[in-house]
């Protein structure tokens, strides 16, 4: 195909009246055609496989982060009971005294504590 | 013979093949539609090595949005509006790189990769073709690559750019106009 040719094939194809279909064809004849090159279908596939893999990985470490979270606060939550049932033992009490260490100091010998006198 | 099978098979069987987890039927989704891909891609950004990618970048997010596709509309127009997609986030991020690094500003790095198998005259007809796109506005470029290059109605194209048909028909009349002053000039 002549340039000249192709130029108005080109302009007519783009007129809305035209047909579509019949211009993509005349140009692809012309060598107006694209292509991927050779191994296309693979290297998507390994993409595929590869992106696929890093997305297992990842959720395996937020796993493994969720059982350490789930360690830590179950650690936590023992050593709260464990203070918590100490103050029980020791003070007789669950009040705020109780957990400041006053529930058994009279308010002279506190007073005494902190004014010397 | 197995090749053959999913040949036979129809977009949709395909589909619910690949959600089962069928690595053949995807790659007969690939080859089914990489030429569509190709002429997308190639014709927006240019024939290089970077369209390639853009263009596995395409079937890789068709793979992971598979599970969304309802089937109410075909499987090609969704995978072109995954390809136009894709490749208009490409050139406002090559824009973007070059009025950054570039003092030239709106360059856009559209490349040419002329086979050496074809004839003088069908690599002329590929450079006129290339060298025309690149010089229209994407948001004309890609009206005229659906209509020029794939084929699509007005109607197809309204479907695939998410746009009204007045829309499309206005910058089709306008990029027709741009496109036989860029021509003249050749």
């Amino acid at each position: 195909m002549e340039i000249s040719e192709l130029k108005a094939l080109i302009v007519r194809s783009l007129d809305s009246n035209g047909d579509p279909g019949e211009a993509s064809r005349l140009l692809e004849e012309a060598g107006v055609s694209y292509s991927f090159g050779a191994g296309f279908q693979d290297k998507v596939l390994e993409r595929i496989a590869s992106t696929g893999n890093a997305i297992v990985r990842e959720m395996e470490s937020v796993r493994n982060l969720n059982n350490i979270f789930y360690r830590i606060a179950l650690s936590g939550v023992a050593a709260i009971v464990i203070l918590l049932i100490s103050i029980f033992m020791m003070q007789g009490s669950l009040s705020v005294d109780a957990f400041l260490g006053l529930g058994s100091s009279y308010d002279e010998s506190l007073l005494y504590l902190l004014t010397g006198n | 013979m197995i090749r053959e099978s999913y040949r036979q098979k129809s977009d949709t069987e395909l589909v619910k093949s690949s959600l089962e987890g069928d690595k053949q039927a995807f790659s007969e989704i690939v080859k089914r539609y990489q030429g569509m891909v190709a002429r997308t891609v190639k014709a927006m950004l240019g024939d290089s090595v970077f369209s390639e990618d853009i263009g596995q970048d395409v079937f890789i997010k068709l793979y992971y949005s598979l599970s969304g596709f309802r089937g109410e509309a075909k499987l090609s127009t969704y995978i072109q509006k995954i390809a136009v997609n894709l490749t208009l986030n490409e050139i406002k991020r090559r824009k973007r790189f070059f009025s950054t690094f570039s003092q030239k500003g709106n360059n856009e790095m559209y490349e040419f990769e002329i086979a050496d198998h074809d004839t003088e005259e069908k690599k002329d007809a590929r450079e006129l073709v290339g060298k025309a796109l690149k010089k229209l506005d994407p948001k004309f470029r890609v009206i005229v690559v659906m209509r020029m290059l794939q084929g699509y109605s007005t109607k197809e194209t309204a479907e695939i750019l998410d746009i009204p048909i007045g829309t499309v028909l206005s910058r089709l009349s306008r990029a027709q106009e741009q496109m036989r002053i860029i021509l003249e000039k050749m």
